[in-house]
């Protein structure tokens, strides 16, 4: 009974990989993979965050393609035991809140990015996943306020962003927050274009 | 949680050090439960099942 009620619960309370998922763990691996070879490797292990880790799939994978520790962060508690099963150092917290200043040498995030109606918005946890507001960059404005404490001076950010979410607007703001942005990857869907960006100071 | 996590997180509220209370552990480094009190507001947050919940306390019983 209570494996069953688990496997509910996994499917409809906690957003499972996609290809957004997909796309933001490969160009991130890629890119730190390259990174990594530039700079001469020190004893510190290079620490990441993903926020809004959900399953932790993308957290796993980075920490399995590149060595790196990852963290994962998440509002909801679901995604928090998953991430944990998955081995994902999980983490209950809203955004960046809780952690240190200058922490982390990359942060990933697979943002609620979808465009709703206020009128339509569910009251649960596949909504918070999902829903980025009425311009569906709810989330993503005041993540890019806040990931610049958490982030070292030399960090970067990457970030998935859809056309539905309008990518120049999110440069925008990222612009106004003091990074510079540069798209790693792009792929198109019948319904959307996704990026991922690689945010820098 | 692991104890090295102590030197990643931090107060939500204020951003001051955390003091670890652990009531459950397994092996040396990971905590299981217990509790994290900010050194400098004294507001406490509870560690269960290995993850600690760092939502601020007006956020913390969001279940939906």
């Amino acid at each position: 009974m209570t494996d069953l009620a688990d496997r509910r619960d996994a499917e409809t309370e906690v957003y499972q990989p996609a290809e957004d998922s997909h796309l933001l763990a490969d160009a991130a691996v890629t890119d730190l993979r390259n990174t990594s070879t530039e700079t001469p490797p020190t004893d510190d292990a290079s620490l990441a965050l993903e926020v809004g880790t959900g399953s932790g799939y993308v957290a796993e994978t980075v920490a399995d393609e590149t060595g790196l520790r990852v963290l994962g962060s998440d509002l909801n508690p679901h995604a928090c035991r998953q991430a944990r099963e998955r081995g994902v150092e999980a983490v209950r917290a809203d955004l960046l809140d809780p952690f240190r200043d200058d922490a982390f040498d990359a942060v990933l995030f697979n943002p609620p990015y979808l465009p709703t109606d206020p009128d339509d918005e569910r009251d649960d946890w596949m909504e918070v996943a999902l829903s980025g507001g009425e311009d569906g960059r709810k989330v993503i404005e005041p993540f890019l306020e806040a990931v610049g404490r958490a982030l070292a001076p030399d960090g970067a950010v990457y970030l998935l962003v859809s056309s539905l979410t309008g990518v120049e607007e999110v440069v925008a703001l990222a612009e106004r927050e003091g990074f510079s942005a540069v798209a790693l990857r792009d792929e198109s869907f019948p319904f959307e274009t996704l990026t991922v960006l690689k945010l820098l100071r | 949680m692991k104890q090295s996590l102590m030197d990643i997180i931090c107060c939500p509220l204020d951003k001051q050090e955390l003091e670890l209370d652990a009531t459950e552990t397994e092996g040396d480094e990971e905590v299981i439960s217990g509790t994290l009190t900010c050194t400098e507001c004294g507001e406490t947050y509870p560690i269960e099942d290995g993850i600690p919940n760092l939502l601020p306390p007006d956020m913390r019983d969001v279940e939906a």
